[in-house]
């Protein structure tokens, strides 16, 4: 999907307490290296909540900049991609439900005939799109959790341990709310899938 | 699991639909996929660091080319630091010269000190008690002497031998000092009683009671023994 640099960060966590004592130090460099490494991860978990480019642009420079600020917090031996990943995702939900909250302003104050409705349910017409219109609001609905999970296992592509810490669950929690986030996408797309609920 | 999928038709259905509802997650990969592949990556880090650096304040460190004299540069560029370090440096040099040059040092030397004067005046006083010390034993020895004057017992013979010789040998350290500090008298007395001492000390079990019969003379004829106590007084007097 995107070259996130996995065998690089791999590769990485043994420098990383030394990068982020750079940063703190202000080490411009230092920094750039550690976006370089994670940015495209960072923008995966924060597109995969807000779903537009530019605001999962914005919540990835708000994590750096957050990164920037907080690196000291950081505890050696400890995941860093999923403390980074973490903070990534809670800036996305905030973010997320910001949007949410001026978009349903801006709906309830707009004239009708200026909503753009259309744009709203993309690409809504056709047979094809129309399960995919449905897989998508389905997993907006799903419970905030079973979403974030699913969200990281599928759209992030993390293993359930890189999910476990980023969302400080154990792996136990992730698979299964992970299970029930199926399941329950199972459940509402039984019609559009054709299959018995 | 792939065993219990072959066997079991209900869970294999089960795990299609899985599949299938899964596949639509790949339809929100490719959006995600497109979205990765329409941002600028390699000018991203600069724009968030120029932000980061301008929001904070903080000033971004260029780190220096690795060099075994980089450490110079950032003196050079801190004037302050720089003087702090050269004085650390000079002090810490000064000190080791100061504290390695031999000799006495202020504070190190836990020695007693005692003024010339306060010296004699305590040898002159040790010179004292030792004549004192002196006379009382020969005193005893002598008297020893007066009472066995007869007696051919051989146990007190070699016994006042003894004492006589070891009062000899006190008496060549006593010397020194009666005649350091000028103790005329008692150098007079204690040279008397060492003639005598001599004699007895060479006294050996068969010597006749002529003999000590004449030692006995000698004392009294000198009034050794009152002189001994003459001088005794006045050196107790002194101390």
């Amino acid at each position: 999907m995107y070259e996130p640099r996995d065998a690089e960060i791999k590769n990485e966590p043994a420098e990383i307490g030394a990068l982020l004592k750079r940063i703190q130090e202000g080490d411009r460099e230092a920094f750039m290296t550690i976006i370089r490494l994670y940015q495209q991860k960072v923008f995966v978990m924060a597109y995969s909540i807000l779903r537009d480019r530019e605001d999962a642009l914005d919540a990835v420079q708000e994590t750096f900049l957050r990164l920037y600020q907080k690196a000291g917090l950081y505890k050696p031996g400890n995941s860093f991609q999923g403390w980074l990943l973490q903070m990534a995702k809670n800036i996305s939900i905030d973010s997320y439900r910001k949007h949410q909250i001026k978009r349903r302003e801006w709906v309830t104050t707009k004239p009708l005939d200026e909503i753009p409705i259309a744009a709203e349910d993309r690409a809504g017409d056709s047979a094809a799109s129309d399960l995919r219109s449905a897989f998508a609001r389905s997993v907006e609905k799903l419970a905030e959790r079973q979403k974030m999970v699913f969200v990281m296992r599928h759209y992030n592509e993390l293993q359930f341990n890189e999910i476990s810490e980023a969302m400080r669950i154990s792996v136990g929690t992730a698979k299964s709310l992970h299970f029930k986030a199926v399941q329950n996408l199972r459940k509402r797309l039984a019609p559009a899938l054709g299959i018995e609920p | 699991m792939t065993e219990h999928l072959d066997k079991c038709p209900e869970c294999r259905a089960e795990a299609d639909e899985v599949e299938r509802l899964l596949k639509e997650t790949d339809a929100v990969r490719s959006e995600i996929r497109a979205a990765v592949a329409s941002v600028n990556w390699e000018a991203l880090p600069a724009v968030i660091a120029d932000r980061a650096f301008a929001a904070t304040g903080k000033p971004e460190r260029i780190l220096p080319a690795v060099r075994p004299w980089a450490w110079l540069s950032a003196l050079r560029m801190k004037p302050v630091l720089a003087g702090l370090a050269a004085g650390l440096i000079v002090g810490a040099a000064a000190m080791y010269f100061a504290l390695k040059t031999p000799g006495p040092r202020p504070g190190k030397d836990t020695g007693y000190h005692a003024s010339g004067e306060f010296l004699d005046r305590a040898e002159l006083e040790m010179a004292r008690r030792n004549t004192l010390d002196y006379l009382e034993k020969s005193q005893f020895v002598l008297l020893d002497v007066f009472e066995s004057a007869g007696d051919v017992a051989a146990g007190p013979a070699a016994l006042r031998s003894e004492r006589a010789r070891d009062l000899l040998s006190r008496k060549k350290y006593l010397n020194a000092q009666l005649e350091r500090f000028q103790m005329a008298k008692a150098k007079a007395i204690c040279d008397q009683i060492e003639m005598l001492f001599l004699e007895l000390s060479q006294i050996s079990d068969e010597l006749p009671a002529a003999e000590l019969q004449r030692i006995r003379g000698f004392v009294e004829e000198r009034q050794l023994l009152l002189k001994i106590n003459l001088v005794r007084k006045e050196l107790e007097s002194e101390i």
